[in-house]
């Protein structure tokens, strides 16, 4: 994990991740449209957006859970492989947290920790699982380690996916709606874990619904609706002074919740 | 006869025969799951050819009676050189036919596995190799033991095409038309040959049960 806790401009050195004149269609819909992106080393993006924005494909798209038909994505400044080894590679070094967590059921907790660094990394067995229970420490759920995951609560489960993710050592993280599918009063105990990530100086691309995640935590927020980024700005220029109508309707339209 | 003075004339040959038959289904069950894990990591391949081939595979040998097949075998393949004993012949019909049946069980043990899982995996940097062999191949065993169990029994009961060839020692089936040519021996011979399958399925059945509920993943 990065030292430094300044948050580098986007327009910083060498962008961990950068997205160039993207382009996706599923059938005809335009789901990503003309998509440019920079994510400097230490930066927390947070991306909102009504469903259906696109927001989801372009967090898929950065380790090509998606695939892109024009355009570029880079990882510190090397294209994205497109298949293969090399592919596995940039995914490894880059950590990805689902909305329905994807927890391994045959695995017990530390099982699904260990596997990433043992398999990909060739950590041995031993070291993997000193490192694995120092993260399942951190995360909150040590106790847990030798169940599996559907003992665990939708909280504890999307917590140990972070610590999965985290065993990996990734220069970035992804996350794809990570409290989406949580009971209400389980929200708060994962963002606390984000939060503590994003202090910590973890660079983060953030799709989320959670508001005051985004004003607190956001060192700029996107806003996408209809394939597009229609705005980019610091958390407190968007959500105090939208630029755009879409983006005034949305906040409107959750300013209830 | 009775069937006390059945096995008073036969009951040796009637162990042979159980045996017989245990011996020929556990062989074909192994190699059968054995091929099967193989089609079905064609069947679920990114190569095309390999996918084709595994289903190709599981069409022909799934839609195939058994006893066309041990047909085949046995009389068709000398033409091209290859003739089997009988017994092998025998076990190479239950493989194939079993090898097809398993690696549909297979494949819709792969298909409860959430494509999230997949994701996840593929997120950690596991190659698709490993995915296979630590994530795909596991779950789809475990939550394939009971209908492997139902394949263990059906593999069981189709060695008794088996009858339709000479075998040297006879398997169940086999046997009951040797009794019958020989003696009188009526129902009472299909009887005792009956409870030998009725009793392994039970058997075998409760294992699988067994099995089962240490193997299933929670969910």
């Amino acid at each position: 994990m990065a030292e430094d806790h300044s948050r580098k401009s986007p327009e910083g050195p060498a962008p961990i991740i950068e997205l160039r004149q993207v382009n996706k269609y599923f059938g005809k819909l335009h789901v990503l449209n003309n998509i440019n992106l920079k994510v400097a080393k230490g930066e927390v993006l947070v991306v909102i957006g009504p469903s259906g924005s696109g927001k989801s494909t372009m967090c898929r798209a950065i380790n090509r859970l998606e695939t892109i038909d024009s355009g570029e994505i880079l990882i510190e400044g090397k294209l994205l492989p497109q298949e293969g080894k090399q592919l596995a590679q940039v995914r490894a070094e880059l950590g990805m947290v689902f909305q329905s967590f994807n927890l391994f059921a045959h695995k017990t907790i530390l099982d699904n920790v260990t596997m990433g660094p043992i398999e990909v990394l060739g950590m041995s067995r031993g070291d993997a699982e000193k490192r694995a229970m120092a993260l399942l420490e951190r995360v909150g759920v040590a106790e847990q380690a030798s169940k599996v995951p559907a003992q665990l609560s939708g909280g504890q489960q999307q917590r140990v996916a972070i610590a999965r993710s985290l065993a990996m050592n990734p220069k970035a993280m992804l996350f794809d709606e990570p409290t989406s599918a949580l009971d209400p009063e389980m929200i708060n105990e994962v963002l606390a874990v984000m939060v503590e990530l994003a202090q910590g100086g973890m660079t983060m691309v953030v799709v989320t619904h959670e508001m005051s995640f985004a004003r607190r935590v956001a060192d700029r927020v996107v806003f996408m609706a209809d394939g597009e980024i229609l705005e980019k700005g610091s958390p407190e220029e968007f959500f105090d002074h939208p630029q755009t109508a879409r983006a005034k309707t949305f906040l409107e339209s959750i300013q209830g919740h | 006869m009775s069937v006390s003075e059945i096995l008073a004339t036969y009951g040796d040959l009637y162990v042979q025969a159980l045996l017989t038959t245990w011996r020929m289904t556990l062989i074909s069950f192994v190699l059968a799951m054995l091929i099967a894990v193989v089609v079905t990591v064609m069947r679920v391949s990114p190569i095309r050819p390999l996918r084709m081939l595994g289903d190709f595979y599981v069409q022909v040998f799934r839609n195939i009676a058994g006893i066309a097949l041990l047909i085949i075998i046995v009389y068709a393949l000398p033409y091209l050189g290859v003739t089997l004993p009988y017994d092998i012949c025998v076990i190479a019909t239950t493989v194939l036919l079993g090898s097809a049946f398993g690696s549909e069980h297979f494949m819709s043990g792969i298909n409860t596995i959430g494509v999230g899982q997949i994701e996840a995996a593929r997120s950690i940097g596991l190659t698709f190799t490993q995915m296979l062999r630590l994530i795909v191949i596991p779950q789809a065993l475990r939550s394939a033991v009971l209908p492997m169990t139902n394949l263990f029994i059906a593999i069981m009961l189709t060695t008794a095409i088996g009858s339709q060839v000479p075998l040297s020692p006879m398997e169940l089936t086999g046997l009951v038309s040797y009794i019958n040519t020989r003696s009188v021996g009526g129902i009472a011979t299909f009887f005792i040959s009956a409870l030998g399958y009725v009793g392994t399925a039970l058997v075998v059945g409760l294992v699988g049960n067994r099995i089962d509920k240490k193997a299933r993943i929670l969910r």
